[in-house]
């Protein structure tokens, strides 16, 4: 095995401070605040709060949306030396184009190429059209920690070999959603951010982007190093933090030990610091806790606003900044400390040797993630406490699966896949008593659809396997649309009250992760929690976060996908709904652990890719020929072609089968599953229940029944259109 | 128990939810936040929005937001003594 370093070789960054590192520094050096009154979008009554804005001549209201306009920047710049594009994009946001849906809604705009842009894949998508990256390009959503997240999967990705340069990070735009949602939540500063500070009342909201280009490679443009990184999630409340900091505590101690090196070498710690009294107190309990004598530290979002998932990408890059220019930045607009934190911000910029920074995010659901960038040098010089990462030859990680459920228009886990083998359709909107049943009213009592969705697939999976010890140490979800409903109803009440009276309830749940985060504490779940939004791709998508971050302990995960069907916005948003498509919806739901005994089959994905890459379906049928058993080891193929690829989808189809020269039967699930973004993860889980079977109905491929047997152990998911994916199952 | 009392109680089970809950099994006096009921801060901001839509009273700070929304006694208390036109 081969020493291994991650290095951050491109930095971009944009923000209300600057666009650019050398503006970025000077602002932060003369320690000024970019807060200002609101004036992207005009409101209807009342005084603009005090925001993060970027300044530009952009109007608001534009395609490609501001999102991913702000995201373009900064991955240029991050960029601006690289050899060639990135061998994958992994990204933080939030609220995807949004900015540019809430103006469209307003206008009654119902061409739904208008809202093209809406999903939260659309922004890593565009990237990488923009770069030409055709690798993965993956889009996590854990609210304010995105970002972070996004670099902590990136990280692991270069360490497990799987690529060799990846341009990772995060990016919101201000829009109504998130302006009004935290008002109501009555977490904004009306005087603007003062984190630390002893009269601080709440946050700034803000805009910017954050983009890292990391690689296993040293170059010359080496800014940094990537240490180590860790997750946690506090599974205790849906947007408060746990009092304590336990969540924030955790994840700092594992970005420690993830970099392996202890806290008394950490030179500045980075606090997520937003200026909210809850946050605050909980980070510097937490910070107390891990350090003996805790560093210089300060909150930069005094000066920046919190710009949700941008800001740990941000962040990572002001720290890369710290350790480059030796440069401790100020805790901006603080003018008394809160004694009861028991810390010492760092009042104004301090010139001090830098080597190694801890950073912090945290973000609604407990959502932490805390990283460890370190200046170059100080890694390769002898004496130096941290071990090198040993770098995995090329490592695909199998999953052991021992429970599942599954849901949609045609009923519970039973009911779904025994229509489904007699060949009926289960396209439909799943009942509310279905997705409601057995969970207590007390706690579902504030959760729409989705939520309801992922705790009901959630508690079943687990059920299935039936074992105390197969309770979930982390969770990973994918869904293409997020909480539909929630959203829906925040925009309209919104809009219907005059921008009076938007509903608290309805932004908390709006956060694609906020289903993710209602499961952690269902089961006390406190590992990595991670959303992954990837349009018609998510759920594998959430496959490739739980190969990646998934601890390497033995504890057992819980894998979903799911996605609610909404009267109003799928039809507008999701391409693949023409106007007589029937609206549906559902997802699945797999108990998995890396424990192969007792299991129901393994689940592997070899292969994700850009369908722009250069013989990408050649490389698929390599990499697949290579699994174990081959190519002729699957009884069945199943084929998902989103309804807006379909031509694109069938012809590569076509070439697939033809490269491979299988005449094995293929059975494209959305003609009976229904058209929506995770029908992927209810394939996955017929899938399983033919293993259960024995054998492969004939009403699915047309012919007769088929035995799987021990030559033809092996289903394949296949993804196709603009992706090109590859689940694969074994069974044992 | 007051005409004002009911109505919050409906009101209550209505925005937050409360399916278990009857207005008769709503106790007037009992905690409301963080007590049998599992309403939590969430809950006190919907019923803030709620106030200040249907009774025109702002309650924007912590202090009073606590004293107010410690039962429903208090709720109804704080919104008789605050709306102007109120003769009930």
């Amino acid at each position: 095995m081969k020493n291994k370093q991650v290095f951050i070789c491109g930095t971009g960054i944009i923000s209300p401070v600057g666009s650019g590192l050398a503006a970025t520094e000077e602002t932060l050096r003369r320690n000024r605040s970019a807060l200002a009154p609101l004036d992207l979008f005009p409101l209807q009554q009342g005084k603009p709060l005090p925001v993060g804005q970027v300044s530009g001549p952009e109007e608001e209201f534009s395609t490609p949306p501001r999102t991913h306009r702000l995201a373009l920047i900064a991955a240029k710049q991050a960029l601006v030396n690289a050899n060639g594009p990135p061998d994958a994009i992994i990204l933080g946001t939030t609220t995807g184009g949004m900015l540019t849906t809430e103006k469209l809604l307003q206008n009654r705009e119902t061409d739904k190429k208008r809202y093209q842009f809406h999903g939260i894949n659309t922004v890593a998508d565009y990237l990488a059209d923009e770069v030409n990256c055709t690798g993965p390009a993956l889009v996590v959503s854990t609210a304010c920690s995105s970002g972070t997240v996004a670099i902590a999967m990136a990280l692991n990705m270069l360490r497990s070999g799987q690529a060799e340069t990846i341009l990772a990070g995060g990016v919101d735009s201000l829009c109504r959603l998130t302006y009004f949602g935290f008002h109501s939540l009555q977490l904004v500063d009306p005087n603007g951010s003062k984190p630390l500070d002893i009269n601080r009342q709440g946050m700034a909201v803000a805009e910017g982007a954050g983009m890292l280009l990391l690689s296993t490679t040293r170059t010359r443009d080496t800014h940094g190093v990537l240490l180590g990184a860790g997750l946690s999630c506090d599974a205790y409340h849906p947007a408060a933090p746990h009092p304590e900091g336990k969540g924030a505590f955790m994840a700092m101690q594992k970005a420690l030990n993830d970099a392996s090196i202890t806290s008394d070498a950490i030179d500045y710690i980075n606090l997520h610091g937003t200026g909210t009294p809850d946050n605050d107190l909980a980070e510097s309990k937490a910070v107390r806790r891990l350090f003996t004598t805790a560093p210089p530290l300060s909150s930069i979002k005094g000066a920046t606003g919190h710009s949700l998932a941008a800001s740990g990408a941000i962040e990572a890059a002001i720290s890369c900044l710290a350790v480059s220019k030796d440069l401790i930045p100020a805790n901006t607009n603080l003018q008394k400390v809160d004694p009861t934190l028991g810390l010492t911000p760092q009042k104004k910029p301090k010139d001090s040797p830098i080597n190694v920074v801890l950073s912090n995010s945290f973000g609604f659901g407990g959502n932490n993630g805390s990283l460890i960038i370190a200046e170059p040098e100080t890694c390769l010089s002898p004496g130096t406490k941290q071990n090198k990462i040993k770098l995995k030859t090329k490592t695909k990680t199998k999953f052991a699966i021992h429970g599942y459920s599954c849901l949609t228009g045609g009923g519970d886990t039973n009911s779904t896949l025994q229509k489904i083998k007699e060949g009926t359709t289960v396209a439909g909107r799943a009942e509310l008593e279905t997705i409601s049943k057995k969970l207590p009213p007390r706690l579902i009592r504030r959760l729409k659809r989705l939520p309801r969705m992922a705790l009901s697939l959630a508690s079943q999976a687990h059920e299935h396997c039936g074992a105390e010890r197969h309770t979930p140490h982390s969770i990973f979800m994918g869904t293409g649309w997020g909480a539909l409903s929630e959203t829906y109803d925040f925009l309209t009440r919104l809009t219907e009250s005059g921008e009076q009276f938007p509903s608290p309830t309805d932004f908390v749940g709006s956060v694609h992760n906020a289903s993710a985060s209602q499961i952690a504490i269902m089961f006390g779940s406190t590992g990595p929690n991670i959303t992954t939004g990837g349009g018609d791709y998510s759920f594998e998508q959430a496959v490739l976060a739980a190969e990646l971050m998934m601890d390497k302990s033995p504890a057992p995960a819980l894998l979903l996908g799911a996605d609610e069907g909404h009267p109003v916005f799928s039809p507008l948003l999701d391409p693949s709904l023409a106007s007589d498509t029937s609206l549906a919806d559902g997802g699945a739901a797999f108990s998995i652990s890396r424990e192969p005994k007792g299991a129901l089959c393994s689940l592997t994905i070899p292969y994700y890719h850009n369908s722009k890459a250069k013989d990408a379906m050649a490389a698929l049928v390599t990499t697949l020929s290579a699994t174990t058993g081959g190519l002729d080891g699957y009884g069945l193929i199943m084929v998902g072609i989103p309804a807006a690829m379909h031509q694109k989808g069938e012809e590569q189809l076509a070439l697939f089968m033809q490269l491979a020269s299988l005449s094995t039967p293929v059975f494209r699930y959305r003609t009976l599953i229904g058209e929506f973004a995770s029908a992927s993860a209810v394939a996955t889980a017929l899938a399983i229940s033919c293993f259960e079977s024995g054998s492969v109905p004939g009403t699915l491929t047309g012919g007769t029944d088929r035995h799987l047997n021990h030559q033809q152990n092996k289903i394949l998911v296949l993804g196709l259109g603009e992706h090109i994916t590859a689940l694969e199952l074994c069974r044992p | 128990m007051s005409e004002l009392t009911k109505e919050l109680k409906v009101k209550l089970i209505d925005i937050l939810n409360l399916q278990d809950l009857t207005p008769e099994n709503l106790d007037e006096n009992a905690p409301l936040v963080g007590g049998e009921y599992g309403i939590d801060s969430i809950d006190v901001l919907e019923m803030v929005v709620m106030v200040e839509k249907d009774y025109g009273i702002v309650i924007n700070n912590q202090e009073i937001g606590e004293k107010v929304f410690s039962t429903l006694a208090n709720l109804t208390a704080y919104i008789k003594e605050n709306t102007p036109a109120s003769s009930s």
